[in-house]
């Protein structure tokens, strides 16, 4: 855009062949803009505006000349003058650059946690130091509003979504089953740790065309550049212990990492829920290689393996002396290549691809299933500026999957069932900038599913306007899609993907240090699965449902000295008709208010970082047979205090503890019940405890490097 | 670790150049009067000013680093002496565009590359306790480049000495490494000669500031 300049009077002739040029430089809202740099381009000439936006100096120069105004956070202006025997005055208009700090940003349904960006108010260091996370992403993100806390589970269920609606994404390539695999009723962690982000950004609705395969949120994880230096790692932990090494040399990095765990010891010791036969035992290997390419394009890949088994006992709810041997083996690879590079000053392109690998093998004393699920991402995405108003991001991708189920395959009567699918995809999005205040982004995502033969479109439109300064309303739209669940997929190929619309409403404001969010929702599910006369090999896409709720953020990390807390609340009143629901109800893992108290205080005395989490979850609908009406009961009340507790001693040693629900409360996630009645008629049940009142974790991590500055956080 | 207090203690350690030599041109003129004001400010308007000046000199002269190192020093003291948190982060911002400029016409230069570490020294100082981790790195990261190229020159040395000491303060480990370090920069200081009228001269007051501390 062009900066009005008005020229205005010409004054009188001055002597000595000098020209004096007078002035006043002003913003849009004609106020006036001190410390500006004004000066004639290529001369000496030239000088700073004062206070009230004036300047004035003098010059030899004669003929055309162009005047450059210069002053942070605005465009440089630049304009020719004729410079003859007059004095000059002028008013100069200077127009707000767009940029990062100042710029409104879409806030609806997104948090953002950045070690750069610094104007987020998540940061991913925050995700290892939330007491009752133990360094899990999904731990950490429970703490923020939009997620309901499902203690059995410990995925990611975000706005009465189940836990398989929110996708995992590293460097935008997607991670199927980003969770490690739990005995039931166990919480599952991630399968990445936090340190190896630079950053995150978790979506509770309304999301880029980027990202789709996802009904109820994305959670996009950018992971770090090449490292710095040379060093090794070793972590002895309670739980197992780890060691490793990165390289680092001018232009990249490697980096390398093996972890085991063994709960045997632990679960000897704390006694336990679960009759484990043979606790979670895993090995792991992970590898990340970085290298710059040119100037500033960057190659990156990531790789990761990991080996796990457990087995147990399950009782019988009617009998408990009876019980069945659950064994579980997982074998998973992931394996992510990305390149970044800038094409010119305003266009870069990025893209690679992703893999996973993932069996599981689950055996009982009588059946064997084994299944396989593999997936290959393709992606390639060009963004850039069209102007100084308008970006854009525009891509392509595939998605393919291959699922596959055989049970007891020794036998000759062995079911096999799988599918392959494939998605392709393209996407375009574009955010105009209004201005430094207002911004609307549309975009659109088109796929093509190979199962259906069908071709869909889903809009996405979310816009943010800055009402003053650190206050902003946001809104978001969008339609959002993704398959059914493998085990329904594979049964009937013909399923529609289920499908949501999301409507968001969100003000948030952030002051020195202190953040202030309310949201408020609603969202509606149309063809989700549902099992027809209640029979489960019967499918199709008749059922629905909806959700809406309203959620507060607060965080205060400016007020008290080495204190900084957030409290969050979320609201949830969600109803669905789906799988084996007999009427619209609200599912099992739905709790109507969810609350979190997250503080960490720092203890320069003694070095240590003190962490304590409060969370609460009112109670969640289970269904009893032996009374009328499906889900119409509500468990008691889930409440949950954890302490952490991070020392570090020297430079190169962080000793972490970490203790989770330290008041040993006896929560209660649901009721299990027999399939069939005892004699009397009534259904046996017993409650779905957690496997242990408390978990305790130790870890002591040391690194070994040529220098000792600070720097104790893993790589990997 | 916000209370890092060492770093709040580089507020008053500029010392001043001495403009010895003949002012014969314009360039010179105006780089001396501009060198006083950054190195002697504690004035807002003053410092933009003279930052101001450097950029308009280095835009002309297009082949000299110094205009662009003191441009980028004058932003560090505006991040200096300004109060609010965002505010200091957009000048820092500016003092590694204005390093980046230098960096283009001197590569590997050990006064430019300690300057680039000072800012991440100062960046990490406006939140220590978010960002100690990665801002020390890149801060010692430039220290050790710049003793690489340089491993006497008093400015990398005593800058070096400042995120040692602070380290081991944090830790409460000794901190007579940083004060070994901090030796050998004052020592420096005073052997320090350059053929450059315009090379830096600034860094002395804040080695003997950390000197007292020393003894202590």
């Amino acid at each position: 855009m062009k900066a009005s300049l008005f020229v205005f009077v010409l004054l009188c002739v001055q002597a000595y062949g000098q020209v004096k040029l007078t002035g006043v430089i002003l913003n849009a809202d004609r106020e006036a803009l001190p410390g500006v740099n004004v000066f004639l381009v290529d001369t000496y000439d030239g000088t700073s505006t004062d206070d009230q936006g004036r300047f004035e100096f003098l010059t030899t120069e004669k003929g055309v000349r162009t005047l450059h105004a210069t002053f942070v956070g605005f465009k440089p202006y630049r304009q020719n003058v004729t410079i003859a025997d007059q004095d000059f005055q002028l008013e100069i208009i200077l127009e707000e650059e767009i940029n990062e700090l100042q710029a409104v940003t879409i806030t609806a349904g997104g948090f953002t946690a950045s070690d750069e960006s610094r104007r987020t108010i998540f940061r991913a260091l925050d995700i290892a130091t939330t007491a009752g996370a133990t360094a899990d992403i999904a731990g950490a993100l429970n703490t923020l509003p939009g997620t309901q806390k499902v203690g059995e589970s410990g995925r990611l269920f975000v706005r009465g979504g189940d836990g398989n609606e929110t996708r995992t994404f590293i460097d935008g390539l997607v991670v199927l089953d980003a969770y490690g695999p739990a005995a039931p009723n166990t919480p599952s962690r991630g399968r990445f740790l936090p340190f190896m982000f630079k950053g995150m950004s978790f979506s509770t609705g309304g999301y880029s065309s980027e990202y789709g395969q996802a009904l109820s949120s994305a959670l996009v994880l950018d992971s770090k550049d090449k490292s710095e230096r040379t060093r090794t790692d070793f972590g002895i932990l309670s739980v197992g212990g780890d060691v490793g090494h990165t390289q680092s040399w001018d232009r990249g990095s490697l980096a390398g990492k093996i972890q085991y765990t063994n709960l045997r010891p632990y679960v000897g010791m704390i006694r336990q829920e679960i009759d484990w036969k043979n606790a979670p035992v895993s090995l792991e290997g992970s590898s990340a290689f970085r290298h710059t390419v040119g100037k500033s394009g960057v190659l990156k890949f990531y790789g990761n393996f990991n080996h796990s088994n457990f087995s147990l006992y399950n009782h019988d709810i009617d009998d408990n002396a009876e019980k069945e041997l659950f064994d579980l083996t997982n074998n998973y690879r992931y394996l992510n290549g990305f390149y970044k590079n800038a094409l010119n000053t305003a266009w870069s392109v990025r893209g690679g691809f992703s893999y996973t690998y993932l069996q599981n093998k689950r055996q009982t004393e009588t059946e064997t299933f084994d299944e396989v699920e593999k997936g290959l991402h393709l992606k390639t995405v060009l963004e850039g500026s069209l102007s100084d108003h308008v970006e854009l991001k525009t891509g392509a991708e595939i998605i393919a999957r291959s699922f596959n189920q055989s049970v007891d395959p020794k036998t000759p009567q062995a079911i096999v069932a799988g599918f392959e699918e494939y998605i392709t995809s393209i996407f375009a999005e574009a955010d105009v900038f209004a201005s430094n205040r207002f911004v609307v982004r549309t975009g659109a995502r088109m796929e093509h599913n190979n199962l259906l033969q069908k071709l869909s479109v889903d809009p996405r439109l979310s816009m943010a306007y800055k009402i003053v300064s650190g206050g902003q309303i946001s809104i978001a739209y969008g339609k959002f899609r993704q398959s059914p669940r493998n085990e329904h997929l594979m049964q009937d190929h013909t399923l529609n993907p289920e499908r949501a619309t999301h409507y968001i409403l969100n003000y948030q404001h952030i002051k020195n240090n202190k953040t202030f969010r309310i949201e408020t929702y609603y969202k509606k599910y149309t063809q989700l699965i549902k099992f027809l006369d209640g029979d489960p090999t019967n499918l199709s896409n008749l059922g629905g449902g909806d959700a809406k709720g309203i959620e507060l953020f607060w965080r205060d990390n400016g007020s008290v000295n080495n204190l900084d807390y957030w409290i969050t609340y979320s609201y949830l009143d969600t109803k669905r008709y789906y799988l084996d629901f007999p009427s619209r109800a609200t599912p099992g893992f739905a709790s109507k208010h969810n609350a979190s108290i997250v503080a960490k205080y720092f203890v320069q005395k003694i070095k240590s970082q003190l962490g304590f989490t409060y969370s609460f979850t009112s109670g969640r609908p289970y269904n009893d047979p032996n009374v009328s009406g499906f889900n119409s009961l509500r468990t008691p009340n889930y409440a949950d205090l954890s302490f952490n507790w991070s020392y570090l001693p020297f430079p190169t040693v962080i000793v972490y503890f970490s203790c989770t629900n330290v008041l040993g409360r006896d929560n209660i996630f649901g009721y299990e019940y027999s399939t069939v009645p005892s004699e009397d008629g009534h259904f046996n049940g017993r409650a779905i405890r957690q496997p242990a009142p408390r978990f305790l974790f130790l870890g002591i991590f040391i690194t070994l490097s040529k220098d000792k500055s600070v720097n104790q956080l893993p790589e990997l | 670790m916000k209370t890092l207090s060492i770093f709040f203690l580089l507020q008053a350690w500029f010392s001043f150049m001495n403009p010895s030599f003949i002012v014969d041109n314009k360039y010179a003129e105006a780089m001396a009067k501009n060198i006083q004001t950054v190195y002697s400010s504690q004035s807002i308007s003053e410092l933009q000013s003279a930052v101001n000046s450097f950029e308009r000199i280095g835009a002309t002269e297009k082949i000299k680093w110094e205009p662009y190192y003191y441009a980028g020093f004058g932003y560090i003291m505006l991040a200096n002496v300004e109060q609010s948190a965002s505010k200091k982060d957009l000048y820092l911002d500016q003092a590694l565009k204005a390093i980046e400029a230098a960096k283009k016409i001197k590569a590997k230069d050990v006064e430019i590359t300690a300057l680039e570490g000072f800012v991440h020294m100062i960046r990490l100082s406006v939140d220590p306790a978010s960002r100690g981790q990665q801002y020390s790195s890149l801060a010692m990261q430039n220290f050790s480049q710049a003793l690489s190229i340089d491993s006497e020159n008093p400015r990398a040395l005593a800058l070096m000495a400042q995120m040692e000491y602070g380290t081991a303060q944090f830790f409460g480990s000794s901190t007579k490494e940083a004060c070994a370090t901090n030796e050998s920069a004052l020592q420096k200081f005073t052997t320090f000669k350059s053929d450059n009228p315009f090379a830096p001269q600034w860094g002395k007051a804040m080695a003997e500031k950390m000197k007292l501390q020393c003894k202590d």
